[in-house]
């Protein structure tokens, strides 16, 4: 019996982290499948793990009991730093900083625009067919009111245009500077692959598909020497193996489009 | 070349990270400057301005190092600690680390645009609103970010949304119940072992005992705890750097609210 549990949804964005970190490491754990589009994080079982309903959450058991981790970033953090394996923070302090820097630039700033972008085209038009008494009771049931305004908003179709657009120049910049970024360095912040690196491809894996205008072999040919060197990473076969949805099967689309 | 840490008066992001430098005993030199003019934006010497250009924080401080702009005030508390080998700022195991970032991540995301936006109401939107039309189009113009701009812009046109003004002082209250709570076991600081996140909680909620009283009326753990950390010595070092008595109630444009609410 593995003494981590982690509870995820697909292997994309804030879910993707922790099962990437893990990978990477080596640590063996209990995958929880957690469906976003079905709310079972919101249901009682999930709840009674993380109160707050929100994906990712980890627990891990030893001499202590058990520890329930949440917020994807900083259990990438406490993967690394609790476990054998290698190392996913660079030695250097400036590099360290910098790796952080990028992880909040990503968690807090274009991180919601790629999401904003992502529940409008893609989670709201799906979850929004169901009856609407069924999701207006789910919609009751999120325990943080700034997720139950977001769901609302997914749901509704309620991105004002001023709000997209806002979202669409943030994606815009942020490509253009991660491709900056990635002709000075070999990686994200530092020249070995880090927590920086899984964090930022969970949410820029399919670029080329979905933003073709943004990034390309002639746009961004560092973004794409990037994607396709984390691309042929194992871990991130294997991770990739674990999805249960069509967007596991972006994954040889994408290699197409890079190789 | 040296580093540099330029900063702003001993409050908020500034106050946080001269602390955390007076607690590592590197010698960095501290070059003062004037962020309600605009300085933050014409610093010598950055050969990678990103982390100043786009930061998340808003008119925090920078630390120049190699020619690289360093911002983001928990991770420069973090940086110097690490560089200093480790002067006890960030907790050595792993999961009262993640504890400490999680609790790091709340202040700088709800309390630091909260209490900057009350602050800046408080103490500075006069005199921004008092900046003469071509030199505030000056000192906008230098700024890269577009939405720190178009918070400077706010400030100075009074477009403040009430409804923020109300959030943002629900935000102070939490913050407090927060520390209230996490203080109901009788321990001297938010961790237990003095930390980051004492360094980052008190440099934005000092300044609102003023300006948001009712927050800390019914929460005698919390005022004992932040007449605590005012008298250890590196907070005391910072406060030596001030330029004006009241550093607390120096104030200019922070982080941006969460765009989802």
């Amino acid at each position: 019996m593995t003494d981590v549990t982690l509870y995820h949804w697909e292997p994309n964005a804030n879910s993707g982290k922790p099962m990437l970190a893990l990978m990477e490491k080596g640590v063996p754990f209990a995958s929880h499948y957690i469906d976003m589009l079905q709310f079972d994080q919101h249901k009682p079982e999930y709840l009674a793990i993380n109160p707050q309903g929100t994906i990712p959450a980890m627990t891990h058991r030893g001499a202590w009991g058990s520890r329930v981790l949440t917020e994807s970033t900083a259990i990438m953090e406490y993967v690394n730093a609790a476990f054998a394996g290698p190392d996913l923070m660079p030695a250097d302090a400036q590099d360290r900083w910098r790796v952080r820097w990028w992880m909040k630039f990503m968690d807090q700033w274009l991180g919601p625009s790629f999401s904003m972008i992502g529940w409008s085209v893609f989670v709201g038009p799906r979850v929004r067919e169901r009856d609407p008494e069924e999701l207006a009771a789910a919609i009751e049931r999120i325990p943080l009111p700034e997720r139950r305004r977001a769901w609302k908003k997914a749901i509704n179709g309620d991105f004002s245009a001023e709000e997209m657009a806002e979202s669409r120049r943030r994606v815009a910049l942020g490509v253009a500077k991660l491709e900056e970024e990635l002709g000075k360095r070999d990686y994200v912040g530092s020249d070995a692959y880090s927590l920086a690196d899984i964090n930022i491809f969970n949410s820029t894996y399919s670029l080329p598909l979905s933003q073709p205008d943004l990034a390309s072999k002639d746009k961004t040919p560092n973004i794409m020497r990037w994607l396709k060197r984390v691309y042929e990473r194992e871990a991130v076969r294997k991770t990739w193996a674990m999805g249960k949805t069509d967007m596991a099967a972006r994954y040889s689309l994408v290699m197409e489009g890079i190789i | 070349m040296g580093a540099v840490l330029y900063h702003g008066e001993p409050n908020g992001a500034s106050l946080t990270v001269l602390a955390a430098l007076a607690e590592s005993g590197l010698d960095i030199p501290c070059r003062p400057i004037a962020l309600l003019a605009g300085a933050r934006h014409s610093l010598p010497g950055i050969a990678e301005p990103i982390a100043l250009d786009l930061g998340i924080e808003g008119e925090g401080p920078v630390l120049v190092a190699g020619g690289e702009a360093m911002t983001e005030s928990v991770f420069l508390a973090q940086y110097l600690d690490e560089l200093a080998g480790g002067c006890g700022l960030q907790p050595d195991d792993a999961y009262a680390h993640w504890e400490m970032l999680m609790w790091c991540r709340q202040i700088t995301e709800r309390l630091s645009p909260a209490a900057a936006l009350l602050g800046n109401l408080a103490s500075s939107q006069a005199a921004i609103a008092a900046i003469p039309a071509d030199d505030f189009a000056a000192l906008t113009a230098a700024i890269v970010s577009d939405d720190l701009r178009a918070r400077w812009q706010a400030l100075h046109d009074g477009t403040i949304d009430a409804a923020q003004v109300a959030d943002s002082e629900a935000k102070v209250d939490q913050t407090a119940q927060r520390c209230e709570d996490k203080l109901a076991d009788g321990r001297d600081f938010l961790m237990g072992d003095f930390s980051i996140a004492d360094l980052v909680t008190y440099s934005w909620l000092a300044g609102m005992e003023p300006i948001r009283p009712a927050a800390f009326a019914e929460r005698p753990r919390t005022r004992a705890w932040l007449a605590r950390v005012a008298v250890r010595p590196c907070i005391l070092a910072a406060m030596a750097m001030a330029s004006t008595p009241e550093p607390l109630k120096t104030w200019a444009p922070g982080p941006e609210i969460n765009r989802w609410g």
